[in-house]
């Protein structure tokens, strides 16, 4: 009981001074040298042992028509070995392509490589085979590989096959790009015991592995027709070349050194004792390998092959202002390869800057550019099913949108010179009326049509220029207006005359006649067609007329005319029959006009 | 006989009146509209309307209050381009002026750099110059010509006259030459718009401009301009500013 008092009075007197005592909080004090010390602690590669390699044969013995495998393992890595291209091998021996791998081992606190050369042979006839030594060059140092023996026994019952890793894969007919799983089995060893596997490869041309994906579990199988618990490692290859792959699996066998965590299923043993690495390979794999086809391709293909599907796009909110981000959340679901899916690329928008979300999120950033977004852009995505060999469109369809634009200031205040806040100016009210209207904001400098109107007023110019050049070429040759007058007014008498001539109004007929003459031949003298007599026109008629029947016609003519002034006018029957001696005498009247 | 030709006038004028009639009409009710949407403050429909408003036929009160609708949407560019042409159409309308004054403050822009001629050709609207022009040759041409053709008596008037127009002529020459001018003075419509050094897609930037602010178009290719601005020359989309004329 006293003891325990002693302890409660000693609690108490260190609560009382833990102020005194504690400090506050503070970072860690870091040594001088200890962040060089943190760089150089990790384990020395060690270089300085001599290297070392051994060869054996596993198994030693078999069967007639039987399989081994030829091992040489070197401790130095696989790149400062000068492997030689052919090996002292007994030509009764087939011996199959050399595989290698290496693995880094932990020895003594040091690393030190081991790099392992296998060989698969076939034995077909029964003896003793020796691989007599060889030496190899590591690093410009000779090291002697030593002999190994075979031996292969006609009838030997019983006899195991050397292990070896099974690789499965889940489609051998895939496209170019086109995920697919291969599985590597590592079934139990002698005494149902389980290994772990590292360094595990698929060696192989035109492939790509995803070793971040890469799944490891013990599970029981169906091997040989035997349930066996079996390491599986399951990892995802893509194939990055077209045309028949062939390819293996590797791995180092590694006792309990699992790399990552792994799940258990069924009763298994694992083995005890320090680890043997062995390099196991697998049968080779082929795959076909087919490339895309061009026709049929859709917009925004990234290269997703498989089937997809796609959850209606979610947009954070449909009323946003301009310059708002606001993001478009995409889901995408399916049988494909989903950690493969490559999202859509960003389409160009005039209205819009889009922004593609960093990965693993399938989401972009969306910021209007203006208030005319109605809704946003059509993102153009599809994927290639590889069962119906077809572009199958994902494109994510426009969204609604309602953008405000960001209202500008409708007033502020003045600033004057001493810094004083004035009266506020603001922007002006509504105009009540349109005002002043044109046709069009285009000015008339620049319109083709102004220059045609500006074209009337020259032509207008031009035709008075020209009217008053004729009007005194006239004042200068009053003959032309004259002659003009008369050949007008000769027509008229010749309709009058015409006239007469059918109503056989004889009287009529010689008074237009003679007034026709008189009209022809007046501008001649020049005087007034009244003035005129019958030896006027006879003078104007040349000399042929004048001699001839046309004098006799103008005479009869006048002298039927002035008939009616006498008192007793006589009618001229036979008048009338002149017509056409008058016709000929006014066309030669008229010629001289 | 002079009555039948009186009403040949009147024939012709309502003629005239009903061909434009229909247009006026348009605007009109465009513009009614218009004042409806900005009173209830739905600047973007009512910017829409008062854009049919334009293009039924541009007037200066239709482009103030359009203006003024792209201002309260946030579009500065738009607004300033707005009422440049209102001012254009009507270099004395007092609202565009005012605003345009407020706004480029507000957004810190210069007006454009005019040249002498250019200012001169600010003070009337660009078709009174023409017309004024027009008037003023063929009234001197028809002084110096008609009284010559017709016989006139030869008078000190006529030699005045002719004398005063042809000198108003020679003046609006230079106003008419700033009208074609300012022709190529547009406005920058976005913000930062990007000033490129070759007419691609691609080409580098040399500067971005602001919206409102004005540049020259000196020339064209293709979907791209080659401007000049306050600071700089370069190449610009053709979506990214507007003529304040268009040609």
């Amino acid at each position: 009981m006293g003891r325990l008092k002693h302890i409660r009075n000693g609690f108490i007197h260190f609560l009382w001074l833990t102020p005194f005592l504690v400090n506050a909080q503070m970072s860690p004090h870091i040594p001088p040298g200890s962040q060089l010390q943190l760089q150089v602690a990790q384990p020395m590669v060690d270089v300085s042992t001599p290297v070392t390699a051994t060869a054996a044969f596993d198994p030693p013995l078999v069967p007639a028509g039987g399989k081994a495998f030829y091992r040489v393992n070197v401790d130095a890595t696989e790149s400062s070995i000068d492997w030689p291209e052919a090996l002292p091998v007994p030509p009764e021996l087939k011996f199959g392509a050399k595989q290698s791998g290496q693995i880094t081992l932990m020895q003594a606190n040091q690393y030190r490589p081991l790099a392992s050369f296998v060989y698969e042979v076939a034995a077909p006839l029964a003896g003793h085979y020796t691989i007599t030594n060889f030496s190899v060059n590591v690093a410009g140092v000779r090291v002697e590989v030593p002999a190994a023996s075979l031996d292969v026994d006609a009838k030997i019952p019983g006899l195991q096959a050397p292990r070896r890793l099974e690789l499965e894969v889940s489609a051998t007919n895939v496209f170019l790009g086109q995920p697919f799983h291969a599985r590597v089995i590592l079934p139990v060893g002698p005494g149902n015991e389980i290994e772990a596997l590292r360094e595990i490869e698929l060696r192989g041309d035109g492939l790509m592995v995803d070793k971040t994906a890469m799944r490891q579990a013990i599970e029981t199988i169906n091997h040989n027709g035997e349930l066996k618990p079996a390491l599986i490692c399951e990892m995802t290859v893509t194939p990055i070349a077209a045309g028949r792959l062939e390819f293996t699996a590797q791995g180092f066998t590694a006792g309990r050194e699992f790399s990552a965590p792994i799940s258990i299923s069924g009763q298994v043993n694992f083995q005890g004792g320090p680890p043997k690495y062995v390099l196991l390979v697998s049968d080779p794999v082929e795959l076909n390998v087919r490339s895309l086809p061009v026709e049929g391709e859709l917009p925004g293909f990234t290269g997703s092959i498989g089937k997809f599907f796609q959850d209606p796009p979610h947009l954070a909110t449909n009323r946003l202002q301009v310059g708002e981000p606001v993001q478009l959340s995409l889901s995408f679901h399916g049988e494909g390869e989903l950690t493969r899916l490559v999202p859509p690329a960003a389409p160009a928008s005039r209205d819009w800057q889009i922004i593609v979300d960093p990965p693993p999120a399938t989401s972009f950033t969306l910021i209007p550019l203006a208030d005319e977004a109605r809704q946003t852009p059509a993102i153009p995505f599809c994927y290639f099913d590889p069962v119906t060999e077809k572009y199958v469109d994902l494109t994510v369809p426009p969204q609604p949108v309602t953008v405000v634009g960001q209202g500008l200031p409708v007033e502020q205040p003045v600033v004057d010179d001493g810094g004083k806040a004035g009266a506020r100016v603001k922007l002006s009210a509504l105009a009540p009326a349109p005002g002043k209207t044109v046709r069009s904001l285009k000015p008339l400098q620049l319109q083709t049509w102004f220059v045609g109107v500006q074209l009337a007023p020259v032509a207008g110019i031009l035709a008075l220029w020209q009217w008053d050049r004729r009007r005194r070429y006239l004042a200068a040759h009053p003959e032309i207006l004259r002659r003009a007058q008369a050949r007008r007014a000769l027509r008229r008498e010749k309709q009058q005359l015409q006239k007469a001539l059918t109503a056989g109004d004889a009287s009529a007929f010689a008074q237009h006649a003679a007034r026709a003459m008189s009209i022809a031949v007046a501008p001649h003298f020049p005087a007034d067609a009244r003035a005129m007599v019958c030896a006027d026109v006879l003078s104007q008629l040349d000399v042929s007329a004048q001699n001839g029947a046309g004098t006799d016609t103008v005479r009869q003519v006048f002298a039927a005319a002035d008939a009616q002034f006498a008192i007793h006018p006589r009618p001229s029957p036979g008048l009338l029959a002149l017509s056409a001696g008058v016709e000929s005498v006014l066309q030669k009247l008229e010629e001289k006009l | 006989m002079a009555g039948c030709d009186r009403l040949g006038v009147w024939v012709v004028l309502a003629l005239l009146v009903c061909l434009a009639a229909p247009g006026r009409a348009a605007t009109n009710d465009f513009f009614a509209r218009g004042m409806e949407l900005s009173r209830a403050g739905q600047f973007p429909e009512a910017a829409a309307v008062f854009e049919k408003a334009v293009e039924a036929g541009p007037s200066a009160g239709v482009l103030v209050n359009l203006g003024l609708a792209e201002w309260q949407r946030g579009h500065a560019g738009a607004a300033i381009l707005a009422w440049e042409r209102a001012r254009w159409i009507d270099p004395a309308d007092a609202r565009a002026t005012a605003n345009l004054e407020f706004a480029r403050q507000v957004v810190q822009v210069d007006a454009p750099q005019l040249k002498w001629f250019e200012t001169v050709s600010t003070w009337l609207p660009p078709n009174a110059w023409v017309w004024l022009a027009g008037t003023m040759l063929w009234l001197a041409l028809g002084l110096l010509v008609l009284p010559g053709i017709f016989h006139w008596r030869k008078a000190g008037w006529h030699q005045l006259l002719a004398a005063l127009a042809f000198g108003i002529f020679l003046f609006s020459l230079t106003a008419n030459f700033g009208v074609v001018s300012r022709t190529q003075i547009g406005l920058i419509l976005k913000s930062n718009a990007p000033l490129r050094l070759t007419p691609t897609h691609g080409g580098e930037v040399l500067s971005t401009l602001a919206a409102g602010e004005p540049v020259r178009q000196l020339r064209t290719r293709g979907r791209y301009a080659f401007v000049r601005a306050a600071g700089a020359s370069g190449w610009i989309g053709e979506d990214e500013f507007q003529l304040v004329c268009p040609r």
